[in-house]
């Protein structure tokens, strides 16, 4: 007899399942169910994936959820199939209203629950009354008349038909308690007198009995309290038992074998009328674009694109002459061909009706990822680089061989990402547009610190433990524990310590379980209508409603997402122009400068790239020094080759090779030349494999695309079709083998070239910005910090650039990095925000009382916290408040701050009489000694984490200078393998995973002249272990390493503690001066 | 307080217990032997030079053990056993003898039985 279970907590059930939708419709098939349903707590958190799995396991899917009601306990609402998807929608609303109240408190209310419930006087749901209904609970706590009573409400409430079930449970608990077969006995009971069905379930929330115990290390995490200390799980009994274990349930319930019989059956028949549709009910992967209204368009959406796409030629290519035109319009019409084919014309429309008015907010946007390689993207302005020029491929973005909706990325100014999303949700209302969530599941610490918990570590013990979970995952830890050197210690201690024991297994237990839900970073789901209907939505961080669905839930549900990403640099780009714009009354059109600047470009093969997009590491610094890029395409090249795949697809080195004349290149055969002429013979990109793939195969480049995808998982096939059909078109064996083990070497490590292009246009952008106009360039990156360096990197970078920084005013700083003119030229002016201890309502109000006459009067009016004010004038920020400053030290200004502080209450500021009392005592002391300049420096590292007034390493340069320390502006001149001194404030230390597995430490050190480069190997890292990491300020010993036209860097063989031979340096000067 | 009145209390509230309970407990935990009809379940066992009938259907159960406190291992795999109690609740009698309630523990994985507690 077959048996369906109608409720299951996957382990979206955050903390409670342990299963993944894709194992339990495993199991399940493998046990014979012909369907099986996912009821998890509070949302379809799972539910795509568990239709995904069922259809791939060809068994029926069937959907629920578990809410809690208002004052009637937790129940199970099942949508009901085959009827267009109207108990789908009921089930998402439902969800969707629950949810509205509160995060803390997911509930919805009998009343609101009926009326949702209901469509056309016929029930779109049905509710499971199990264990924990109110009607379940009176079986146990109350007696008879109680508990009939709550089924009679129930039944009062939703008199339609099939909207009740009650569902019997046993987890063979103790006789008498919750989910006893007692219980079930007198549910059983009461559903029969009162002539309400009757299912059974098994209540599952794992797989197998086994997975108990990571249900009990859940529950501890659920109720953040160590195991012990509150009540566990009555048993292991809530798995997914097979049919004849489920028959033995309901005999051992019933006492009979007919009304065992009966209670299997009556469960399959309402299993049978929960049966999904993935495609009527749930709109399976129904592309669901908005309505032609909601985009302001009429007649034919294709008719639209390709009116809009011709539009755009004129735009994109004005006056261009006839011939030049005629490739641009037959890229055009093959791409339009391909929309047409798939229907995405809605999406492309939407996408560019996004963009443009992105545009029209006047907020900076570029296009990232495949989807540049598209001529209708360049048109519509969705992306900003021309695919024909830098050769990129549509088939790479979106072939008729795939079906499934292409991702197009924008990406726009940080600061500015929100205010989209909230005009996204007023021109396409918000029925039409929610928020994507995602899923983050347990890692390594995480899985670490939860099972911590749940035994009862101390937080330092675990933490201590958690730090050493580094760069593996956390499933084979006991594996590890006998290969990592940084658990050897962890690993010694687990022979005699039994909880640590218990730790190891209950981490494994738990990594990779979903943890919780949280907002997207970039993704918002544009859909028609009936959006709501189809995901169930609840508030996110920001206030605005986010899916259920994550990302991987997209492409099933046939739903729209774009990803609109905050990106820092466009903020910051977007800020310079603003100040160019504000201060010199120029206005600068940044997409559409020359990409062929000289002076850009001479400026980045100095390798000075400190703020460029892409370029600023220390990594793609001394490529840009071996590389020495010339134009647009070198940028593309240099970005795209700084990556993952090329570099362990070893491609730099022969590409360098190539470009700079060492070795010639070889093409293998003259018709690759076209091909790979660009990149000296290497093959970067996967535009490159599919033209070759084109070339030798005749295949389409779209099938070519198919064959790149498949290349690592059907290496075989694509070789065997490969070398056939090339052998086929006329090329040698000796030719068509070389050129395979080319492709085969490239496997996975190409970068898509589109992509690449994309990224280098911000790349020229900033460039550019930073050639022409340091200054604005500069306050842009003060104010939005957008790179991986400290700010105080990028002071030394100003000081380098003779670009003048103006301290902290109160009368002049606002809350960002404004360019100020000066007698002689142009000055940044630092803000107020970067303050220790500031907070944003003080800035605020400094802002707003500004200017102030005195120090009394910015006491009074501004408003300052004591300590706030004390840092001010320590900074230097209220030098320009004694009255006649000139005659005043910052010493004296000092003194009169804390004076003020020490005024026990603030005189009140009335309109006639302003601060009169005040003016009285305010006398400005004089005499005190006015702030050395290392004073002022170090209260300047402490307050702002930035040397404003001078270097860091200044004070150290007699000493630095007896020592013959070299400056990071000589380096390039020197030879190779010269002995030289480096030293520095440490700006960056990367340890890359190397290609030998051999750790190598790369430190950067900032003097002031610029940045140079150590590398660390292995005697070198023992040497100079006491310093490797921690050290600040660093003096480093080694050999240059020239690596190419500007590239040198220094190979180390030993580092010290600057300030320990400072310290020396100063014994021993004393007692030279004393001699 | 003095020592008598401390005994008096406390067998005053042992007797209230008793009357709610309405039986005593005995909390035995020996190893017996037991026999089983062909569903598994026990039809009567010796325990201290005694043989028991079981005179009712007896009632299995599932309770837990706090594996966080016993157990030296909880790897994936290691089986719910760690867990989880196989427990009989039944009435038998031995001869001539009023009938008494027992509860059972059965180890499935060495098929051994325990005598837990008994209600008189």
């Amino acid at each position: 007899m077959s048996f369906t279970h109608l409720n299951v907590s996957s382990a979206y059930s955050f903390h409670f399942g342990t299963a993944k939708p894709d194992e339990l419709a495993k199991a399940a098939s493998a046990l014979g169910f012909e369907a099986l349903a996912i009821t998890d707590l509070n949302g379809l958190y799972g539910a795509v994936k568990h239709i995904g799995s069922c259809l791939k396991q060809n068994i029926a899917p069937i959907v629920g959820v578990r809410l809690n009601v208002q004052h009637k306990g937790n129940v199970t609402i099942l949508a009901r199939g085959h009827n267009n998807g109207i108990g789908w929608a009921a089930l998402c609303r439902i969800i969707s209203a629950a949810q509205k109240k509160s995060k803390k408190e997911v509930s919805i209310s009998q009343k609101d629950l009926a009326a949702l419930m209901k469509t056309d006087n016929k029930a779109n749901c049905t509710i499971l009354l199990g264990p924990d209904s109110d009607f379940g609970q009176a079986t146990i706590l109350a007696n008879a008349t109680v508990a009939a009573q709550k089924l009679l409400e129930w039944q009062k409430l939703l008199p339609y038909k099939s909207a009740l079930a009650v569902e019997i449970v046993s987890h063979l608990t103790e006789p008498g308690t919750n989910y006893s077969t007692m219980q079930a006995k007198r549910m059983l009971q009461l559903a029969k007198t009162i002539g309400i069905t009757p299912v059974i379930t098994n209540a599952v929330r794992y797989l197998e009995p086994d997975d108990a115990l990571t249900g009990d290390v859940l529950d501890a995490a659920r109720h953040l309290e160590a195991l012990g200390l509150f009540d566990p799980q009555p048993n292991a009994q809530a798995w997914l038992k097979p049919a004849s274990l489920m028959e033995k349930l309901a005999l051992e319930i019933t006492e009979s074998k007919t009304l065992a019989l009966e209670l299997i059956s009556n469960t399959e028949v309402l299993a049978k009328q929960l049966r999904l549709d993935p495609v009527s009910d749930c709109g399976w992967s129904k592309p669901k674009t908005p309505e032609k209204s909601a985009l302001g368009i009429e007649g034919n959406p294709f008719e639209v694109l390709w009116q809009k796409a011709h539009t755009g030629i004129n735009w994109r290519y004005p006056n261009q002459s006839e011939d030049k035109l005629l490739p641009i319009r037959h890229r055009l019409h093959q791409e339009l061909i391909t929309i047409n084919k798939l229907g995405f014309a809605t999406y492309f429309l939407t996408v560019a009706d996004v963009a443009q008015m992105i545009r029209d907010m006047r907020i900076r946007t570029a296009a990232r990822g495949s989807g540049a390689g598209s001529m209708v993207n360049y048109l519509l302005g969705i992306s900003s680089v021309d695919p024909i020029e830098h050769e990129l491929l549509f088939e790479r973005f979106l072939s008729t061989e795939r079906s499934s909706l292409p991702d197009i990325d924008i990406d726009v100014e940080s600061a500015r990402r929100h205010e989209i999303y909230r005009a996204i949700f007023k021109r396409y209302g918000g029925n039409r547009v929610t928020l994507l969530s995602m899923q983050s599941t347990y890692r390594g610490r995480g899985a670490v610190r939860d099972g911590g918990l749940a035994l009862g570590f101390e937080p330092d013990q675990i933490d201590e433990i958690a730090k050493s979970i580094w760069r593996f995952s956390a499933r084979d830890f006991r594996g590890m524990l006998g290969k990592k050197p940084e658990l050897r210690a962890l690993a010694a201690q687990l022979d005699t310590d039994r909880r640590l024991n218990l730790l190891v297994d209950v981490t494994e237990r738990l990594d990779r379980l979903p943890r919780h839900i949280s907002m997207h970073p970039c993704g918002v789901i544009l859909g028609n209508e009936q959006l709501l209907s189809h995901t169930p939505v609840e508030p996110s961080g920001l206030g605005l409603p986010m899916s259920q669905f994550d990302k991987d839930d997209m492409d099933p549900m046939g739903m729209l997402k774009l990803d609109i990403l905050g990106v820092r640099m466009q903020s910051s780009m977007a800020y310079a122009i603003r100040e160019i714009e504000r201060v010199s009354k120029k206005s600068i059109d940044l997409d559409s400068i020359a990409r062929d600047d000289a002076e850009t470009f001479k400026q980045i093969r100095t390798t000075n790239t400190l703020g460029v997009f892409q370029i600023e590491s220390p990594g793609q610094r001394e490529l840009t020094g071996k590389h020495q890029p010339t134009e647009f395409n070198d940028l593309t090249i240099q970005i795209s080759l700084f990556r993952p795949g090329p570099m362990k697809g070893n491609m730099i080195s022969p590409y360098l090779d190539g470009r700079h004349g060492i070795i010639k290149p070889d093409f293998i055969h003259p018709d690759l030349e076209p091909i790979l002429k660009s990149t000296h013979g290497v093959v970067i990109f996967h535009e490159q494999l599919l033209k070759i793939l084109n070339v030798m195969t005749g295949c389409s480049l779209a099938k070519a695309d198919e064959l790149r995808r498949s290349l690592e998982k059907d290496r075989k096939f694509v070789e065997k079709f490969f070398k056939e059909n090339a052998t086929k078109r006329g090329y040698s064996r000796v030719v068509v083998d070389r050129i395979w083990s080319v492709l085969d070497g490239f496997g996975s490590f190409g970068f898509c070239k589109a992509h690449g292009a994309a990224f280098a246009l911000p790349t020229y952008q900033s460039a550019w910005l930073k050639t022409h106009y340091p200054t604005e360039f500069l306050a842009g990156l003060f104010t939005h910090d957008p790179g991986m360096y400290p700010k105080r990197l990028l002071l030394a970078e100003a000081r380098r650039l003779g670009v003048k920084i103006l301290g902290v005013d109160v009368n002049r700083s606002k809350d960002e990095y404004l360019v100020e003119k000066t007698h002689d030229g142009l000055a940044i002016r630092m803000a107020l925000t970067d303050l220790y201890g500031i907070s944003g309502a003080e800035i605020s109000r400094i802002i707003e009382n500004a200017p102030y006459k005195d120090l009394a009067d910015f006491y009074l009016r501004a408003n300052p916290a004591r300590s706030t004010a004390k840092n001010l004038a320590l900074i230097g920020a209220l030098d320009q408040l004694g009255s006649n400053s000139q005659d005043h030290t910052r010493g004296d200004v000092l003194e009169r701050v804390r004076q003020l502080s020490a005024l026990k209450s603030r005189p009140k500021l009335t309109k006639d009489q302003p601060m009169l009392d005040f003016d009285l005592i305010d006398l400005m002391p004089k005499g005190n000694p006015e702030f050395t300049k290392e004073l002022q420096l170090e209260s300047e590292m402490d307050l702002l984490g930035m040397d404003v007034t001078d270097h860091q390493l200044a004070k150290y340069q007699p000493m630095l200078d007896q020592m013959g320390v070299v400056r990071a502006s000589e380096l390039v001149g020197l030879r190779s393998k010269t002995d030289v001194l480096v030293a520095g404030v440490r700006v960056a230390t990367q340890s890359p995973p190397m290609r030998s597995g051999k750790r190598v430490v790369f430190i950067t050190l900032d003097d002031g002249t610029g940045c140079s480069d150590a590398t660390f190997f292995d005697q070198a890292q023992e040497r100079s272990s006491h310093v490797l990491f921690n050290t600040k300020l660093m003096l480093v010993s080694g050999k240059t390493r020239r690596t190419g036209v500007k590239g040198v860097s220094v190979m180390a063989e030993n580092a010290w503690d600057l300030n320990q031979l400072w310290q020396q340096y100063l014994k021993e000067n004393l007692v030279a001066v004393e001699n | 307080m003095s020592a008598d009145t401390h005994t008096l209390i406390i067998r005053t509230l042992v007797r209230i217990i008793r009357a709610l309970w309405g039986k005593q407990m005995i909390r035995v935990d020996e190893s017996i032997q037991v026999a089983t009809n062909q569903a598994g379940e026990p039809v009567g066992f010796s325990w201290r030079n005694g043989s028991y009938q079981v005179i009712t259907k007896p009632v299995r159960w599932f309770s837990r053990r706090n594996w966080w406190d016993e157990s030296a291992r909880a790897q994936r795999g290691i089986g719910a056993g760690v867990l989880e109690l196989e427990m009989w609740r039944l009435s038998a009698s031995k001869q001539n003898s009023s009938p008494a309630q027992f509860e059972l523990i059965h180890t499935e994985a060495t098929n051994s039985w325990q005598l837990l507690r008994i209600f008189g």
